[in-house]
C-alpha cells in the first residue's frame, strides 16, 4: 500500500502545486488522477519517485517514508517504480534496445554502464519486454525513427525492465491520437491485471477514465476535490465531470466502437 | 489600447501645422518632433545632418587645390559635377519634403510622406559611390589588363610539370669595339653553326642625358639546326652576365625553316660592364633549341604546393583538436542551464560569455599577427591563431548545445534509479554527441579555409606560398596554389556537410 499523507509542494516561485493531499493507493489498483493542466497531477506523480522533492508531508510505501529518504537511499525505491511520460522521454539517439536496457540502470554498476554493457540476462529480458509491446522488429532502430505510439510502447518496455511494483504514468496518451490512446492504456491495463503492477496514471478525458480506472482521484488547484471508484465514475454525468474540471472540460469521442469508426 | 481617446490626446501636435513646416525648414526634423513623431524627426535630422557633413568634407577635399572659400566650392563642382549636383539636390529635397512631411504630420494625416526617405537613400548612395572611388569606366576600359594574370591563374597547369630538356646550340663570338672581329670557327659537317655579320660593333649605351644610343645592327644567320623549331637567342658578356636580348621589347625567338636555317637582324644590347673597363671585349651570342624529352614530372611549384597544402590541412586539424580540448571545459562555464545555480556561478557565466564574444569577434588574421610576434613565422603561429579563435567559437557553439539539451530523457533515466554517472552516460552524452561532432567538423572545415588565408600574414601553410608567388608576379604558380585551395575547400565543404547531415 502506498499512502500519501498531507503532502504539500510549494515551488521556489511561490506556486502551491499541492496542498496537503492525502489518499491511499491499494496494491494492484489502476488509479487515475484527473484534473486540468496545472492542477498538480504531474507534481504529485513526480513526488512519488522524488523527481521533485515535496515541501512537507509523507509518502509511505512498504513502511518507508519516500519523502524523507536522503538522495543516496533513493535508488532501491526508484528502481521498483517505473515511469511513463507524456513526451515519452526516450533518449532519441540511442537504439530502442539501449533505451529499454536503460530501465536496468538501477540494478547495474557504474563501470558496466560506462561502456553501455549489460548482462546477457538483461538483454534477453529486454527482448522479452519488447516482445510484450510488439516491437521486436524495431529493437535496433534508433528511437527517433519510431512513431509516437511506438515510442510510448518503448517507454512502457523500459518501465517494465525495472521489475516495478508501481508504474507512474504522467498523461501517457496526451500526445497521441485516440486510437493509440487505447492501445497504450491497453498495455498498461494488461500489466496491471497480469503482473499485478499498481498503476497510477493521470488522464484528461472522461471516456478513457471511465474505461480503465478502478479508482479515481480528482485534483483541482492542488487539492483533492473528488474520490470515487471505477463504478462511481462510470455513472458520472457530464455535469458532475464539469464540476471537477470547470467549464473547459471536454469529451473525446472515444470508446472502442466509435474509435474504429473514426479510424476508417 | 482600449479606447482611442488617450491615443489621440497623446498624438496632438504641440504646434500648428504651418509652424511645424517652417520649423522643419529651419532644422530638419524639428517639426516632426514637435508633432510627437520623435523617431521620425530624429531620423530625418540625423540623415540630413550626416549627409550635409560628409558632403561638406568631400567638397572641401575635391576643391582643395583652389583658394579657400567660394573658389573651393566652384572647383569641386567643376571636378565632379554629377556627384555634387545630385547630392545637393537630394539634400534640398530632404529639406523641402521634410518640411512638407512635418506639415502633414502636424495635420494628423494618417500617411506622412515616405518620399523623403527615398531621397535619403539616393543621397547616401551617390555619396557612397564617390567616397569609395567607384570607377566603372576604368574597370571596363582596362579589363584586358586583367586577362594575362587571370588566364594564368585560371589555367596554370603548364607550370605544374617540367621535362628533361636537351639543348642543341651553337655560338658566335662578337667583339665590342673596332674591327676586325675574332676569327670564326670552322664549319663542322652535321653540327649547327651560328654566324654574325659583322662580328664586331658598338654596344647600345646611354649618353650623358640618359638618352639611348643604339648599338650596331648585326645580322645573325644559323644553319644545320633542327628544322621548324623555336630557337632562343642568348647573350653572354665578357664577365659572364648571361641574358636574353630583346628586340622591340620582346625576347628574341626565331623559328628555323625546313632546312634548319634562320636569319634575323638585331641591335647589339646595352653595355653592362663599367665604362672604365679596358681591353678587348669578346661577347658570346648563342642560339639554343630546347627540346623536352622524357616524361613530365611535377614542377617545383607543384611539389611545394602539395607539401604546403598538406601542411595547411594539418594546421587546420591541429588547431581544431586543440580548440576542442580547451573549449569543452569552457563551454560548461558558458552554459546558462549549468551555471544557473547561484550568483557566483552566474557571474562566471557572464564573464566567460563576454570573453568568448570578444575573442571570437577578433578575426583569426589578427590573432595570427600577434602569434607571429609571439612564436615566430611558420605554421605554429597559424595554429596558435586558429586555436584561440576556435576555442571561442566552439565554446559558444558547445555551450548552446548544452543549453539545448532536452531535460525529459534525463528525468526518465533518473526515474529508473540511475546514478549520476549513469544519468550522464545515458541521458546527457547521447544528446550532446551529435552537435559536438557536427560543430567540430564544421570548425575543422572553417579552420582549413582560414589557414589558407592566415599564411598571408606569415602563419605558414599554403597562404604563405601563395603570397610569395603573387609578389613575384608568378601567376601560374599562384594559380596552382589557388586551384589546390579551391579543390580542397570544396571537398572539405562537401564532406563536412555530408557528415553533419548523416549525424542529424
Amino acid at each position: 500500500m502506498l499512502e500519501f499523507k498531507e503532502l504539500s509542494k510549494t515551488y521556489d516561485d511561490g506556486t502551491e502545486a499541492l496542498k496537503r493531499v492525502s489518499f491511499d493507493v491499494q496494491d494492484g489498483e489502476f488509479l487515475v488522477i484527473i484534473g486540468l493542466s496545472g492542477s498538480g497531477k504531474s507534481t504529485l506523480l513526480r513526488c512519488t519517485n522524488r523527481l521533485i522533492d515535496p515541501t512537507s508531508g509523507r509518502i509511505v510505501w512498504n513502511g518507508v517514508d519516500i519523502a524523507a529518504l536522503p538522495p543516496k537511499e533513493l535508488r532501491p525505491v526508484r528502481r521498483r517504480i517505473g515511469m511513463v511520460f507524456q513526451h515519452f522521454n526516450l533518449v532519441k539517439r540511442l537504439s530502442v534496445m539501449n533505451n529499454v536496457l536503460s530501465g536496468r540502470l538501477g540494478y547495474t554498476d557504474n563501470w558496466s554502464s560506462m561502456t553501455y554493457r549489460f548482462s546477457k540476462e538483461d538483454r534477453d529480458n529486454a527482448m522479452k519486454s519488447l516482445e510484450r509491446v510488439g516491437l521486436t522488429a524495431q529493437a535496433f532502430k534508433r528511437a527517433s525513427e519510431l512513431s509516437g505510439g511506438q515510442q510510448q510502447r518503448v517507454g512502457i518496455a523500459r518501465a517494465l525492465m525495472q521489475e516495478p511494483e508501481i508504474i507512474l504514468a504522467d498523461e501517457p496518451v496526451a500526445s497521441l491520437d485516440p486510437v493509440l490512446a487505447h492501445t497504450i492504456l491497453g498495455y498498461l491495463e494488461r500489466l496491471n491485471r497480469e503482473d499485478k503492477i499498481t498503476v497510477i496514471c493521470s488522464l484528461h478525458y472522461l471516456d478513457l477514465v471511465q474505461r480503465y480506472a478502478t479508482r479515481v482521484i480528482g485534483l483541482r488547484d492542488g487539492e483533492v476535490v473528488y474520490r470515487g471508484t471505477g463504478e462511481d465514475i462510470r455513472r458520472m454525468t457530464d455535469a458532475e465531470f464539469k464540476e471537477i474540471y470547470g467549464e473547459e472540460a471536454e469529451r473525446v469521442s472515444a470508446g472502442p466502437a466509435s474509435v474504429q469508426g473514426g479510424a476508417l | 489600447m482600449s479606447s482611442p481617446t488617450p491615443r489621440t490626446a497623446e498624438r496632438t501636435p504641440l504646434v500648428p501645422a504651418p509652424v511645424a513646416g517652417v520649423l522643419s525648414i529651419v532644422v530638419p526634423g524639428l517639426g516632426q518632433v514637435l508633432s510627437r513623431q520623435v523617431q521620425r524627426g530624429a531620423l530625418i535630422f540625423a540623415s540630413a545632418a550626416t549627409m550635409a557633413a560628409i558632403f561638406a568634407t568631400r567638397i572641401a577635399d575635391l576643391g582643395r587645390r583652389a583658394e579657400e572659400g567660394w573658389p573651393t566650392v566652384v572647383r569641386a563642382f567643376e571636378r565632379r559635377p554629377f556627384f555634387a549636383v545630385v547630392v545637393l539636390l537630394s539634400l534640398l529635397a530632404i529639406w523641402l519634403i521634410g518640411a512638407w512631411d512635418a506639415y502633414r504630420c502636424a495635420k494628423e494625416r494618417r500617411r506622412p510622406v515616405t518620399g523623403v526617405f527615398l531621397f535619403v537613400l539616393l543621397g547616401f548612395f551617390v555619396l557612397g559611390w564617390q567616397i569609395s572611388e567607384i570607377n566603372v569606366v576604368k574597370m571596363i576600359r582596362e579589363a584586358p589588363e586583367a586577362l594575362p594574370p587571370l588566364s594564368r591563374v585560371l589555367w596554370p597547369w603548364e607550370a605544374a610539370f617540367e621535362y628533361e630538356t636537351e639543348v642543341l646550340g651553337a655560338e658566335a663570338k662578337i667583339l665590342a669595339g673596332e674591327g676586325p672581329g675574332p676569327e670564326r670557327p670552322p664549319v663542322v659537317e652535321g653540327q649547327p653553326y651560328l654566324r654574325s655579320e659583322p662580328n664586331f660593333g658598338r654596344l647600345s649605351q646611354q649618353d650623358e642625358n640618359n638618352r639611348p644610343v643604339l648599338g650596331t645592327r648585326i645580322t645573325v644567320t644559323g644553319f644545320d639546326f633542327a628544322p621548324n623549331a623555336a630557337t632562343e637567342i642568348w647573350w653572354t658578356d665578357p664577365i659572364g652576365n648571361e641574358f636574353r636580348p630583346r628586340e622591340a621589347g620582346e625576347y628574341i625567338i626565331v623559328t628555323t625553316d625546313d632546312n634548319g636555317e634562320f636569319s634575323f637582324e638585331m641591335t647589339m644590347p646595352y653595355q653592362l660592364t663599367p665604362p672604365s673597363a679596358e681591353g678587348p671585349f669578346l661577347h658570346t651570342l648563342d642560339a639554343r633549341q630546347i627540346t623536352e624529352v622524357g616524361r613530365p614530372r611535377p614542377s617545383e611549384a607543384l611539389r611545394l604546393t602539395v607539401a604546403r597544402m598538406i601542411e595547411t590541412i594539418f594546421m587546420g586539424m591541429m588547431a581544431t583538436a586543440f580548440g576542442i580540448i580547451f573549449s569543452i571545459p569552457v563551454s560548461f562555464l558558458a552554459a546558462r542551464n549549468i551555471m544557473a545555480g547561484s550568483r557566483l556561478t552566474m557571474a562566471i557565466y557572464f564573464i566567460t560569455r563576454t570573453i568568448l564574444n570578444i575573442v571570437r569577434s577578433i578575426e583569426p588574421l589578427i590573432w595570427a599577427l600577434i602569434a607571429v610576434v609571439w612564436v615566430g613565422l611558420g605554421p605554429f603561429a597559424g595554429i596558435v591563431a586558429l586555436t584561440v579563435h576556435s576555442i571561442a567559437a566552439l565554446g559558444k557553439l558547445y555551450s548552446e548545445a548544452i543549453e539545448g539539451i532536452d531535460p525529459g530523457p534525463i528525468e526518465a533515466i533518473q526515474a529508473t534509479g540511475a546514478s549520476r554517472i549513469q544519468t550522464i552516460m545515458f541521458g546527457v552524452i547521447p544528446q550532446m554527441i551529435s552537435p559536438f561532432i557536427s560543430f567540430s567538423i564544421y570548425r575543422w572545415d572553417i579552420n582549413v579555409r582560414m589557414s589558407t588565408v592566415i599564411g598571408l600574414v606569415g602563419g605558414g601553410g599554403i597562404g604563405f606560398l601563395l603570397v610569395q608567388y603573387i609578389r613575384l608576379l608568378d601567376y601560374r604558380s599562384a594559380g596552382i596554389a589557388v586551384w589546390f585551395i579551391a579543390v580542397t575547400v570544396a571537398i572539405l565543404d562537401y564532406v563536412s556537410a555530408e557528415i553533419r547531415n548523416r549525424l542529424m
